[in-house]
């Protein structure tokens, strides 16, 4: 433990010699984990035995990632007597304050100190099992807790906070300057010191995917006894959802530890494809898409953003193949779920340009062209090689807004997405083809004020 | 006192003068001193000596070391018998960190006098703390005074003054930063707002699939006397904001930096961003109508010269919250414009920018809750050889 605090009794009220009396220790500690951020707010309650008049108490934290401006020390009883008078860094020494509190009462009082410390991680991990039909998918949600502020923290309460929270500073810097507030007489080659940690690169990166995590006992009993997967109990504050692991965790400085966040849930999927050449080029996009709602076995709360790997189950003896794997987007209640694998060559989409021609000119009365139009056919040949149903979805940009179109052949709804673009929505049955031509007009010089009045 | 500032009494004997300056050894001790931290540029120190003046003209030697003193701004009163003892001048000798005062007492006494002087590397920062109720309609607002000394300076039981709020006598020891509870206000009313802005957010989400577009969300707070605020301007300073969870802790929504908000004015502190609110936004439509052209007879060397450009834009709003929320939706239109078509009512706030306030309610079990601006307006462009000048402000 490197986070120390220290009663100090005096003698006299000032520049006297400082007693060590006691040394309290943590009671309990809860960490509340930030995955927007390198952001964990530290809570612990200590019991004090504090003395009528001035107490002076240090707390120090070498070779942690505290962030000293967070500090915040408070009575959690008797606290009309109890006056916290003011927090001190004291000169020539870093991670170290000193709080000086004057109280009416002596004796044991429990008392409650709040930080913000960097590097302690969280974040949400998913994996997809699609069914052989790729009708379903069965989604297992994880959190991953790691733990490298250079504390440990025994039998803490953990919970997790999902949300994009606004930062002023990063903790890690403030938790590396060399005076608590900085120093208001800037000298050259006056730079943070560096903790004993180094490298912050380390934070939130170095995740371990094992089962088998030694040193990261659960609380309570060791033995025999079968334990329960533990539930994580999720609600909303206002922006934000708050996650909290059943129980105490011991996450010791270094280690990482993954547990279930939900139970496994079986969600009817869709093969959506999409073909946008303004986005992807000339690449056919999958996605797997469904809704975070009832229908879909989900919708209880939002979903956080995390990676996600897709297996698909290839036979009944349950084994797998590698969809892909992808980042998913922070998913509200009720909202669609696009989870993209990357492109594919199973489907394809080939957009060919087969005639073009121009049509309807105008003259002025000298002779001039003031207005024509150009007339383009274009085909596409979609074909799902797959021996799954799929949805394609292709969107075509004008670069007007001076447009028709016309269709022709097995083409599905199209909508009108902005003022030069539209979609089109296919269903293509398995190991099938489609073919369609759409007819772009899109309107020159005089021509668009004809187009405008039509 | 570690840093060598003294003040010498000089008795004055006219004769030796020549020989350069003799330095009698009257060291008179500081009694009160403020340390005034009102102007966040420059502190100010005010400390109390009792001086022993002789009959006559006495020379008092102030000199500094180690400190960063500003020369012009250090001033001397008199304090006890301001009509009996006089400061006749002040000289700088040279190559020192020291002035001279020449003080005239019409006899000798024990004088209180009070220094005044801008001291350099000591300021304060002021910070914020506030912890909203569960249903985000108040805070408990802490605000603390942040002590820098790294003047070179040791000050003991020294006052530290603010403009307001609570003043404290401590120690500060050079190199010491101190935090102080300077004021608190209880229940303070806040309001809390998602806002939009066309203008520099982006308008469709499905341009980004891998990213969620925020909305910014905030707490307004009015520094007024309805708010149990509005007794002074609140300082600039770092905000946290807390949120109590209902587990008797709180958790941590977001910091901004508040700015200098005067008495009766209003401060907008962001928390972070809201992804439970979507806004698409499109332009569905724009084309350009009523164009005029110059009247050359040849049409490729006719001019355009005005059109208007009539838009459609649609923004489609969602709450996938499961409480109502009041959106601010912020559109820019630039220029000469005149709305055609509008779904909602709207502020204009200023010529180019309109203000819409869009309540929205909870999300159902059907789905989300949905609403839909429409607005439609046309823009006169002007081309001409002098084209009309914009002002903006």
């Amino acid at each position: 433990m490197k986070i120390i605090l220290v009663i100090l009794a005096m003698a006299m009220p000032l520049l006297a010699k400082v007693d060590l009396t006691t040394l309290p220790g943590r009671d309990s500690v809860q960490l509340t984990i930030y995955n927007s951020a390198d952001l964990t707010l530290a809570r612990e309650s200590r019991d004090l035995t504090i003395r009528q008049g001035l107490n002076r108490l240090q707390f120090s934290w070498a070779n942690t990632l505290i962030d000293p401006t967070s500090l915040e020390m408070q009575p959690l009883a008797r606290q009309s007597d109890i006056d916290v008078m003011d927090l001190t860094f004291p000169p020539r020494v870093r991670e170290l304050g000193l709080w000086n509190i004057n109280s009416e009462v002596s004796g044991k009082t429990p008392f409650e100190i709040s930080y913000f410390t960097s590097g302690v991680s969280w974040r949400a991990f998913y994996m997809g099992t699609l069914s052989e039909d790729e009708k379903k998918m069965i989604l297992q949600g994880y959190v991953n807790v790691s733990n490298n502020s250079g504390e440990d923290y025994e039998n803490a309460q953990v919970r997790m906070v999902v949300g994009d929270v606004n930062l002023i500073d990063r903790i890690a810097m403030l938790a590396r300057r060399q005076y608590a507030y900085d120093n208001p007489v800037k000298m050259l080659g006056q730079t943070v010191t560096n903790t004993a940690l180094g490298d912050e690169k380390l934070v939130g990166n170095n995740f371990s995917f094992d089962y088998a995590m030694p040193g990261m006992g659960m609380a309570g009993g060791r033995g025999g006894v079968m334990k329960k997967l533990k539930e994580v109990v999720k609600e909303s504050l206002s922006e934000y959802q708050l996650y909290s692991i059943e129980g105490t965790e011991t996450i010791r400085n270094g280690w990482s530890k993954r547990l279930p966040s939900f139970k496994p849930v079986e969600v009817p999927v869709k093969n959506l494809y999409k073909f946008d050449d303004g986005m992807y080029g000339y690449t056919v996009q999958r996605f797997i898409s469904f809704k975070n709602d009832k229908e879909h076995k989900l919708g209880e709360v939002a979903i956080p953003e995390g990676m996600i790997k897709v297996y698909r189950n290839v036979d009944d003896e349950g084994h797998l193949s590698y969809a892909g794997g992808s980042n998913f987007k922070y998913v509200p209640v009720n909202e669609d779920v696009e989870l993209a694998l990357g492109s594919v060559e199973d489907v394809v989409v080939e957009p060919m340009l087969m005639d073009y021609k121009t049509a309807n000119y105008r003259f002025d009365d000298k002779g001039n062209i003031k207005g024509w139009d150009e007339v383009r056919t274009f085909r596409f040949e979609l074909k799902n090689t797959r021996d799954v149903p799929i949805k394609l979805e292709i969107k075509r940009n004008f670069d007007s807004s001076y447009w028709t179109i016309s269709n022709e052949g097995d083409y599905g709804e199209y909508e009108k997405i902005d003022h030069d673009t539209v979609k089109y929505t296919i269903e293509l049955g398995a190991e099938s083809k489609k073919v369609f031509d759409y007819v772009l007009t899109s309107y020159n010089g005089s021509r668009i004020d004809e187009y405008i009045k039509k | 006192m570690k840093i060598i500032r003294t003040i010498l009494v000089l008795v004055m004997v006219m004769a030796t003068m020549a020989q350069g300056r003799i330095k009698l050894v009257a060291l008179p001790e500081r009694a009160d001193s403020i340390v005034r931290l009102d102007n966040p540029q420059f502190t100010l120190i005010e400390e109390e000596r009792v001086l022993t003046l002789q009959q006559g003209v006495n020379k008092v030697d102030f000199s500094w070391k180690g400190v960063n003193i500003d020369v012009d701004s250090i001033r001397l009163s008199v304090i006890d018998h301001p009509d009996e003892v006089k400061l006749l001048n002040v000289s700088y000798p040279p190559n020192e960190a020291a002035l001279v005062w020449e003080i005239s007492s019409n006899q000798a006494r024990e004088e209180t006098v009070r220094i005044s002087y801008l001291l350099g590397g000591i300021d304060r920062l002021v910070t914020y703390k506030a912890v909203a109720d569960k249903d985000e309609t108040q805070v408990d607002l802490k605000s603390y005074i942040v002590l820098r000394n790294f003047s070179g300076e040791d000050f003991d039981n020294t006052q530290i003054v603010l403009d307001y709020g609570q003043t404290f006598m401590r120690d500060i020891r050079h190199e010491e930063t101190k935090q102080l509870q300077f004021f608190k206000k209880t229940e303070v009313p806040i309001t809390k707002i998602w806002t939009f802005d066309a203008r520099s957010m982006v308008w469709d989400p499905e341009t980004v699939p891998d990213q969620n577009i925020g909305i910014p969300v905030s707490y307004r707070i009015v520094n007024d006397k309805k708010s149990k605020l509005g007794d002074n301007a609140l300082w600039d300073g770092k905000t946290r904001i807390y949120q109590n969870d209902g587990h008797d802790s709180t958790i941590f929504l977001g910091e901004d930096n508040a700015p200098m908000t005067p008495v009766g004015e209003k401060v907008e502190l962001k928390l972070g961003n809201s992804r439970d609110i979507v806004v698409t936004q499109r332009k569905m439509d724009t084309k350009d109508i009523n164009k005029i052209f110059t009247k050359e007879s040849d049409y490729r060397n006719r001019r355009l010269v005005m059109f208007d450009r009539e838009e459609l834009i649609t923004a489609k709003i969602e709450n996938f919250k499961d409480k109502t929320a009041t959106l601010t939706m912020i559109q820019q239109i630039p220029g000469e414009w005149e709305m055609l078509d509008c779904n909602m009512k709207y502020t204009r706030k200023d010529n180019n920018t309109i203000e819409f306030e869009v309540k929205l309610p909870a999300r159902s079990a059907d789905g989300p809750a949905k609403k839909e601006l429409e607005m439609k307006y046309v823009i006169r462009h002007i081309r001409a050889n002098q084209q009309p000048r914009v002002i903006n402000r």
